[in-house]
């Protein structure tokens, strides 16, 4: 399975990404709007450079995460995970109901809310150009290798080589490796990374199986509710046929 | 006026000016009128009509199975209402759920895409499914009405049983699967709302607050039309829902012990003050007011039991479905025009139901009993306490009025630069800063983020070896000045400006010029047929200027910094292997550029050096006085 590693400590913020993401997938200009979120990213940006003091440049994009709650949610199957590694949107499909946007523990998926005709905006990771063996477009425009592509265990190798390497310089910690049961989009830093998630975290939950619990309590629940239902309506009949007996007021069926 | 007629007046109204919103939202999306966004994606629709929606028209699957299963015939004079008000119910959150859907002509997908993973494809089918089991056991009324049909009718209620218990078992399903959708979202959902018992809790709420809902719909006709109701079954009825509210709440504190979350509670947040509201209404109100004989069969505790549990169910969902939902610090306010689409539908379905009240038997006061069979119709009390009979049209010039009205009314009010969805915001740009380091280096952070970038102004302008002329940047001038910075026309960071001010030049207090001034006589006023900037302000271009001003649209600050500095560095960069680095980011946006204003390496208190920015008003005024003498002939 294919994985992007991004080492924040080689970030220089030059947003070559960000342009090659935009012109590869031609994405229409960014310019802010007022449902925008304040990460920089947009239904016209699929991936952006947060900016944190000291300097730090953290770029930010789906983390195609290996048990999507995105995939998950959606009710018509319009996102998918690949073997190849993306998580990949299909507009066709699509309602247009966003629960994707409500599950998701990163926040990434965005909206084209300006258009009669709306869809989800997200980072595939450049499926086409993976399907004719290319990297993705924003991993072969980085400057200084901040960001490369390559086979996830291989890529998770690379970073425990390179926090072992240099152990003062990072937080001992591979970003993705097992975070909501792992995901494709990796990362090794000098700085905590924990503001890409939502403030309460899932931690390791694979969030799909929350809601397989429940869902897998649906079938037994549909029979049974019925039986129990048709059972209930037996009983109450035949306690008013005895009551019935008993005053007198008719035979017993 | 009757009561009827001013309530459904203002119906008409809301409705009127929902449509406006509605054709609003569909013609230019949902960014045209909604307030929703990427940090909250659902909005009112969703946190009101949909999620509360579908628990408030619970009371039709449980009223008809205390009836049809549990054979409590005493309520049989309620079925009909409670399936009325459950297929209304549902049809206004289906309604609410497509005018919500980006792609609503795609709201059938679920039907052929199957998940059966995800809580809202569950969702979906059931609430497709129960539609249809509504409207089947809702038609024989109609129908009896007409007299259409009877063959249908007839067995249509002769097996009703049969579609009581598939509306308990598809309801069980689907009001459970709504709890279901919020388990995926333990890192955004509020803890003191957050459950693994969700799903259960919803399906107990939904099955608490139903009746209730059945009850408050009766009172609310009573009212209306001067009805006697019946208190002691109703207040009955009322405190079986109180039991079950009782347990709701019980579950829920239990489960709040198990995990901890009493210190969440008493934590004096916003947060924990509405979690104790919501126990308020959901717990305290309706089971005080209905826990003694005597003030459960008067009105008044009615009234106050219902309409509380109404309340602090809608408001448990919508705490769940939205406003406890995101914790990105993200605020969200309904614009007027979503609450009028939300109201709208209510007030669409509010009339369906006063329309079904005032022309159907809705008040059978004879049970159906399934086993008597296709013979015997059931029988009416058709003088009966509460139905109206079939009403004469009244009234009907009132209503179309108030829709039309307010109708056009708020298409007016829907402001034009929303339906233009244009959101922009406006990001000014500020001059660069000079003459504050060595020598005569420019910090330049033309969108005030604190990010600067360094520019050597003396490198650039007297490096011999460069040959770069003034005329490269300073490709054209304010009147009387031969450095304008960049900022003055390039005056927005990411979108074009026009460099031109044309109310200035209008205006008395600028440069008090007539239309004729500029535009020819008699002629429509463009701006192709208007003079050259360059016929007054003859110094407008540097003779040297490289970049040729055809249009008086000035780029993007951003784009125009890009433009003309990555340009030259690209050619400079591909003369020699040593220069190599200059194309690209990193030379300009280096880690040495000044990272942030409080903190930056020259100790700048940026926002005082930065003033705003003063046109050279005497200047301006000399310089179009030519045009001035011109106005005097």
């Amino acid at each position: 399975m294919k994985a992007i590693l991004t080492d924040v400590t080689k970030c220089i913020g030059c947003e070559e990404c960000v342009a090659a993401c935009k012109e590869y997938n031609k994405l229409e200009e960014n310019v802010p709007r007022a449902w925008h979120r304040d990460d920089g990213l947009s239904a016209r940006n699929w991936t952006s450079i947060i900016h944190k003091p000291g300097p730090h440049y953290v770029r930010k994009q789906c983390r195609h995460c290996l048990a999507p709650a995105c995939e998950s949610a959606c009710p018509v199957g319009a996102l998918i995970k690949t073997d190849e590694g993306p998580v990949i949107y299909d507009g066709s499909k699509c309602i247009g109901c966003r629960y994707c946007m409500i599950a998701c523990p990163y926040g990434i998926p965005r909206y084209d809310w300006d258009s009669a005709v709306p869809y989800i905006q997200k980072c595939n990771m450049c499926v086409e150009r993976l399907k004719k063996g290319i990297e993705p477009a924003c991993t072969s425009a980085c400057p200084t290798g901040a960001t490369i592509f390559g086979d996830r265990d291989e890529l998770i190798k690379e970073a425990k080589r390179r926090i072992s390497q240099e152990p003062g310089k990072y937080i001992n910690k591979v970003y993705g490796e097992h975070d909501v049961g792992g995901t494709s989009v990796l990362y090794i830093s000098d700085v905590d990374l924990d503001f890409l998630t939502f403030p309460l975290k899932s931690g390791d939950k694979v969030l799909p199986d929350t809601t397989m619990t429940a869902m897998s309590a649906v079938p037994p629940a549909f029979i049974g509710m019925g039986a129990i239902m048709t059972g209930i309506y037996w009983i109450c009949k035949r306690r008013d046929e005895v009551k019935q007996h008993d005053n007198g007021g008719g035979e017993e069926k | 006026m009757k009561k009827v007629t001013i309530f459904k007046s203002v119906l008409w109204a809301i409705l009127g000016f929902a449509l406006a919103s509605g054709i609003t939202r569909m013609l230019f999306g949902l960014g045209s009128i909604t307030n929703q966004s990427d940090a909250t994606p659902w909005g009112i629709w969703k946190g009101m009509n949909v999620i509360p929606g579908i628990a408030l028209a619970a009371g039709g699957f449980v009223v008809t199975a205390v009836i049809y299963i549990f054979r409590r015939h005493e309520y049989a004079r309620y079925s009909r209402v409670a399936v009325l008000l459950a297929f209304l119910g549902y049809l206004s959150a289906a309604t609410a759920l497509v005018v919500e859907l980006g792609l609503p002509w795609m709201v059938w997908h679920p039907v052929i895409y199957w998940q059966h993973h995800s809580a809202l494809f569950e969702v979906s089918w059931c609430v497709i499914l129960y539609l249809m089991v509504l409207f089947l056991e809702f038609i024989p009324v109609p129908l009896e009405e007409t007299g259409w049909f009877p063959k249908v009718k007839n067995f249509l209620i002769k097996y009703k049983l049969v579609l009581v218990i598939l509306g308990v078992m598809i309801s069980t399903l689907h009001q459970s699967s709504l709890g279901t959708m919020f388990l995926i979202t333990p890192e955004k959902l509020h803890p003191l709302w957050y459950s693994s018992l969700l799903p259960i809790l919803f399906f107990i709420s939904a099955v608490a607050v139903g009746p209730l809902m059945v009850i408050l719909a009766v009172l609310t006709i009573s009212t209306l039309y001067n009805k006697v109701i019946e208190k002691e079954k109703l207040a009955k009825l009322a405190l079986a829902s109180a039991i079950i509210l009782t347990i709701f709440s019980v579950i829920r504190l239990v489960d709040m012990g198990i995990h901890g979350k009493f210190g969440i509670a008493f934590s004096g947040s916003w947060q924990s003050a509405i979690f104790w509201i919501e126990m308020l209404l959901v717990f305290f109100i309706p089971v005080i007011s209905l826990a003694f004989k005597k003030m459960r069969y008067s009105t008044g505790a009615l009234w106050m039991a219902t309409i509380s549990a109404v309340l602090g169910i809608g408001l448990h969902r919508a705490n769940i479905a939205g406003i406890m939902l995101t914790q990105t610090g993200a605020t969200y306010t309904p614009t007027i025009f979503e609450i009028s689409i939300s109201l709208g539908i209510l007030s669409a379905a509010i009339l369906a139901f006063l329309f079904c009240v005032e022309r159907f038997k809705l008040w059978e006061v004879k049970w159906e009993d399934p086993r008597e069979g296709l013979e015997s119709k059931p029988q009416f009390d058709r003088a009966g306490e509460v139905w109206l009979g079939t009403p004469h049209i009244a009234n009907r010039t009132v209503f179309s009025a108030v829709l039309i009205v307010t109708f056009a009314v708020s298409l007016a009010i829907i402001p034009y630069n929303r339906i233009k969805s244009e959101g922009v915001v406006k990001v000014d740009v500020r001059e660069a800063l000079g003459s504050v380091m060595e020598g005569d280096t420019l910090i330049i952070d033309g969108n005030r983020d604190g990010y600067a970038v360094k520019f050597d102004h003396n490198y650039h302008a007297y490096n011999d070896s460069l040959k770069i002329t003034c005329g490269i940047c300073h490709h054209m001038n304010m009147p009387l000045d031969k450095t304008s910075g960049c900022y003055s026309c390039h005056r927005e960071m990411y979108t074009p400006v026009d460099a031109f001010k044309h109310d200035w030049h209008a205006s008395p207090s600028g440069a008090k010029l007539s239309c004729t001034q500029c535009h020819p006589d008699g002629e429509r006023k463009l701006a192709d047929n208007a003079k050259d900037c360059s016929e007054c302000h003859k110094d407008l271009i540097p003779t040297d200027a490289t970049i040729k001003v055809e249009s008086y649209d000035a780029l993007s600050y951003a784009d125009a910094m890009h433009g003309v500095c990555v340009e030259c560095h690209k050619t400079e960069a591909a003369k020699s292997e040593d220069r190599a680095k200059l194309g690209q980011c990193e030379s300009c946006h280096s880690a040495e550029r000044i990272m942030t204003v409080e903190g930056n390496a020259i100790g700048l208190d940026m926002d005082k050096a930065f003033g705003s920015v003063v046109l050279p008003e005497n200047e301006m005024e000399e310089s179009v006085e030519p045009a001035k003498e011109v106005t005097d002939e």
